[in-house]
């Protein structure tokens, strides 16, 4: 029992640690495809291929957003009603069953594309349509397309152009929608796309050169069109026999460095620059910091010292116990009798800050202590004041509960 | 040098007889060599797939083993029918459609589930009757919304009116196999027509409800017609080379995408080689390029239906027909292939064809130039008129009226005009400038507009009397050609009768006005078929430095004599006769089938000869006889 509490300790100094590490806690993605008609399936196969991927990796559909301008399967051309394929093998249907798409047909703008990235929506628009990133998130933007020089056609209608797409990064860090962004772009000429971006934390990738075009890498002879273009097809073919597991420690590094020129057929990009540490720290985020989902939890001001800080609480709290424990001293004083426990607590509580979180778990341990009723109590004034409304009584609650869906979490 | 510019520029006669003249003359030169240049690499270019869409060759084709046997089925069933009634009527030479092998089409159609409907029509054009029975069926697309449908023809006689046997097998064996096909976005119409020259224009009028009285309004229709695409096999043996005939009526062509589609399926897909325009063989040379482009223009010119898909191309359909040429080991299910992998082209359509280029000249399966290349070479012979039109007028509103010794634009004078014979003008035109020039515009304004109006005549002529009566008539307007010119100027030269004799002035007002109507008219045919504006042009050249001569009497009527021979020798009648004679074909036929085309196709290359060519070759000529009289 002791042991496990020990454990305990151990685990809640290590949340703390990472926690100063500045780590992200939620992981988003923005899937775009910006061409419609049967002629460019693939640019809708190589959406659907990367949101199954990611969708494997661990990106929930709720923190998924997919915007698929044309609707392939239902297109009365396709030979096989009903499905997408990336590949001529057909062996996996990309529209399979259990797919969301979140902006469809002509939902997809330049304007909703913008409204979606810096949140600029009517309060009407549902969760799912909106990007619900923060500045803990990090936020994979995937688009696909036809495009030219610093330009991204929408729907034969309109086009994003390279600044428009830098301010609304710029905006987005702003608003502290994104933590660390990884911006990736398959169409012709697609590095110009990156050149104006100046918000930081991002990595930029794209698949051409300036004046280059990026290529379809094969044809379905039954679809009887280009299912997947190269690069895409090279990016997923690293993601999908590579990165198997949302464990794998693979980084980006590595993913850039799988490019092969000599198949994908053009000179693709990567922008280091925005990144604090450039090329060597970017280099060392894992692949799913981005393509996969973090469990990690924040703790708001975990560091900070200030009046009302989680460091002031916990002192608050220890000071608190030790007020307890010495009218239980007082008690048993009284009573003429001290326990085992109490004197193990008093020596464990001498390590620091952390020990006294488990002053509470330590008291329930008793059947018949003081422990026991203290909970109470202080569930009842829990319930007693209105919420927002911090006590130190409140706060001493907040230890335990962080303990043990710490515990919970790491079972996962 | 400045001083010889100035002496140029202030020297009227240079101006306003020589140098136009001049000007005129190199337009000429200009405006053929433009076109001779044209099948160099530098300025002709390698066709390209224009529309992405399309994706020609990008699917498997997969019409081939059991569906054979079908259509060997198919085709017996055919035969028997066709012998049967040919035993019937004991006609070995000309095999004529049996109303049973009529029907067992419908019956086979109907059999493949498709809506089959039946639309009956007759044309009579020259005293000859043309009738006969469309039968067509619709495939609706299984998932499509009906809105759109391409179209397969397979006519019973070809465009050289053989047996089609196989094609109409082919169609039918097509139909239905792609009826088990659910992967269409557009409705597909299998068309089977009697004849390759009237069937698909009842047909596509029908379609678009325009169509006369005595063609009947078809029962069943789909969407707007995105293509067609006609279906030949007019022989047993395997066959080599695809032969892709693409030219419509009046010269409209079908964008230039869906040619190169047919290509590049024939060609990169199922290694058939393509051919065109009869160049049956083609070394890529300068010689067989400008070949080809001759012949591709000499067809845009004449403006005749080269085949069953000329009728789709007025309603702006593109259509091609697919004929099977050469002996090879090419068979139907090759063909038919190609067939499958077109209709999946076109079915990837989102719209109209309209990528590509619509005006063109091809001058090999791979090699084009487009209308901003080729059309400087008719609107410079088109302007040369134009030009001509222009200095006249000018030259009339210089000189005063009653100068009498006004030369008129004769090249033979080529002295080079000296300081003093400067002087000498300037002078005279010093003393003159007191007398304004006033124009005499009413008689030459009536007689150029009567002249041309005067053209409907033949053409009435032309378009209506029985086609036994037009090698006659032909030979009769080319004597009224000889004697109508000089009739006009002796008229003209002795006054009419009513008003005084024409003066010289008005003869340049006359010659004006016909050729700026000349030059109007062919530089905005030039744009809508380059090649009969390019023809009709210099066969018009001429005109332009031909007028009243002056002189001694003598030489005035032996130049002005042989030049009314040799004018003769380019009138319209005589030119159809030359031609005729040259090829081998009867006058008679031409003209049968010209009056077809105005009748039936909607053919316009007869108002062009009869009210633009004709009426200035006339007035030409009429110049040119006044200085007899």
């Amino acid at each position: 029992m002791i042991s496990f509490f020990r454990l305990l300790q151990a685990l809640c100094l290590l949340l703390l640690v990472s926690l100063a590490a500045a780590e992200h806690t939620s992981n988003w993605a923005v899937l775009v495809s910006t061409s419609r008609f049967w002629f460019n399936y693939r640019h809708l196969a190589n959406v659907l291929s990367l949101y199954r991927t990611v969708k494997r990796l661990g990106i929930p559909d709720s923190q998924i957003i997919l915007m698929l301008p044309d609707d392939m399967a239902c297109n009365p051309r396709n030979a096989f009603p009903g499905t997408v394929y990336s590949n001529a093998d057909r062996a996996v249907d990309l529209y399979g069953d259990n797919i969301e798409v979140d902006y469809r047909g002509y939902e997809v703008t330049v304007e909703n594309f913008i409204r979606l990235l810096t949140d600029r929506l009517d309060e009407d628009v549902p969760r799912s349509k909106r990007l619900g990133s923060d500045a803990g998130s990090n936020v994979l933007v995937y688009m696909t397309g036809h495009g030219g020089d610093q330009f991204l056609k929408f729907q034969d209608a309109e086009e994003i152009g390279a600044w428009d797409l830098a301010d609304a990064f710029g905006q987005m860090w702003e608003k502290k929608r994104y933590h660390e962004l990884l911006f990736m772009i398959d169409t012709c000429q697609a590095n110009t796309m990156y050149t104006h971006f100046y918000s930081p934390n991002i990595v930029a990738t794209g698949s051409s050169e300036l004046d280059q075009s990026s290529y379809s890498h094969h044809a379905d002879n039954d679809v009887g069109v280009a299912v997947i273009d190269r690069w895409t097809y090279y990016v997923l073919e690293f993601l999908e026999t590579q990165v198997t597991s949302a464990n794998s420690k693979l980084n980006l590094g590595d993913l850039f460095d799988s490019y092969d020129e000599s198949k994908i057929h053009s000179q693709p990009g990567v922008r280091w620059d925005l990144f604090p540490g450039g090329e060597q720290e970017g280099r060392l985020r894992t692949v799913v910091d981005f393509f996969g989902n973090v469990q990690n939890v924040e703790v708001e001001n975990a560091n900070a010292t200030e009046p009302g800080s989680l460091k002031e609480d916990l002192a608050e709290i220890s000071r608190l116990a030790e007020k307890w424990r010495k009218r239980g001293e007082e008690y048993s004083a009284i009573l003429g009798n001290s326990t085992q426990s109490q004197s193990e607590n008093k020596k464990s509580s001498s390590v620091g800050l952390a020990p006294k979180k488990t002053v509470g778990p330590t008291k329930m341990a008793e059947d018949n202590s003081w422990g026991k009723r203290l909970y109470k109590t202080l569930r009842l004034l829990q319930k007693a004041k209105p919420a927002g409304c911090h006590t130190t009584e409140q706060k001493a609650l907040l230890v335990p509960l962080i303990c043990s869906r710490l515990v919970a979490q790491k079972h996962v | 040098m400045t001083a010889a510019i100035r002496n140029l520029r202030e020297n009227p006669r240079f101006l306003f007889t020589r140098l136009p003249n001049i000007l005129s003359f190199l337009c000429i030169v200009v405006g053929v060599a433009w076109l001779l240049l044209l099948p160099l690499d530098d300025n002709s270019r390698r066709t390209y797939i224009s529309e992405n869409a399309l994706l020609p060759g990008q699917v498997h084709a997969y019409f081939t083993g059991s569906e054979q046997n079908i259509f060997r089925g198919y085709k017996q069933e055919l035969q028997a029918l066709l012998n049967e009634g040919r035993e019937t009527e004991n006609q070995e030479t000309e095999v004529e459609v049996t109303p049973a092998a009529s029907n067992k089409v419908h019956s086979i159609l109907q059999a493949a589930g498709l809506k089959v409907a039946t639309q009956k029509y007759e044309y009579t054009s020259a005293g000859i009757t043309h009738q006969g029975e469309n039968i067509y069926g619709i495939i609706h697309a299984p998932r499509g919304d009906a809105t759109e449908a391409i179209v397969l023809v397979a006519a019973w006689k070809t465009a050289d009116d053989e047996l089609n046997l196989k094609g109409v097998t082919l169609a039918l064996t097509l139909a239905r196999y792609f009826k088990r096909w659910s992967l269409w976005s557009k409705d597909i119409i299998f068309l089977f027509t009697p004849d390759s020259k009237t069937g698909t224009q009842a047909w596509v009028d029908a379609y678009h409800d325009l169509h006369p009285e005595s063609v009947q309004p078809l029962p069943l229709k789909s969407g707007a017609l995105q293509g067609a695409v006609v279906i030949e096999y007019p022989f047993e043996h395997h066959f080599q080379k695809l032969h892709i005939v693409y030219d419509g009526v009046n010269g409209q062509l079908p964008n230039l995408d869906l040619f190169n589609t047919a290509v590049a399926i024939a060609g990169g897909q199922m290694g058939i080689g393509a051919n065109l325009q009869e160049m049956w063989e083609h070394n890529d040379s300068y010689e067989a390029r400008l070949q080809t482009m001759m012949r591709g223009m000499t067809k845009q010119g004449l403006g005749y239906a080269t085949g069953a898909h000329s009728s789709f191309m007025p309603y702006h359909i593109d259509a091609i027909t697919l004929q099977p040429k050469g002996e090879g080991w090419e068979d139907e299910m090759a063909l038919g292939r190609t067939i499958e992998s077109m209709c999946r082209s076109l079915n990837n359509l989102l719209e109209h064809l309209h990528q590509s280029f619509f005006f063109y000249l091809l001058m090999h399966s791979n090699r084009f130039v487009s209308i901003g290349t080729y059309l400087p070479s008719a609107m410079l012979i088109a302007g040369n008129f134009t030009i001509m039109a222009i200095a006249l007028w000018m030259r009339t509103g210089y000189y005063p009226e009653s100068k009498p010794d006004t030369p008129t634009g004769e090249k033979s004078k080529s002295e080079k005009p000296t300081k003093t014979g400067a002087k000498k003008i300037e002078k005279e035109t010093k003393m003159n400038e007191t007398a304004l020039p006033e124009r005499l515009m009413a008689l030459p304004l009536t007689l150029v507009t009567g002249l041309h109006l005067l053209g409907l005549v033949p053409l009435w002529t032309f378009n209506n009397i029985f086609h036994q009566y037009f090698t006659t008539a032909t030979y009769i307007f080319v004597v009224v050609d000889i004697v109508l010119p000089l009739f006009l100027a002796a008229l003209l030269s002795n006054g009419l009768g009513v008003s005084k004799p024409i003066i010289p002035q008005q003869y340049l007002l006359i010659k004006s006005f016909a050729l700026l109507l000349l030059g109007l008219a062919l530089s905005t045919l030039a744009t809508l078929n380059f090649s009969l504006s390019f023809m009709i042009g210099l066969l018009c050249a001429p005109l332009s430095f031909i007028g009243r001569l002056q002189g001694p009497a003598a030489l005035r009527y032996g130049v002005s004599s042989l030049g009314l021979v040799l004018l003769n020798l380019l009138s319209p009648p005589m030119v159809l006769l030359g031609v005729c004679w040259y090829t081998g074909v009867s006058v008679e036929s031409v003209l049968t089938q010209a009056a077809f085309g105005w009748d039936v196709w909607g053919m316009w290359t007869q108002v062009v000869v009869w009210c633009v060519w004709w009426p200035a070759w006339l007035i030409g000529c009429v110049q040119l006889g006044s200085s007899i009289f």
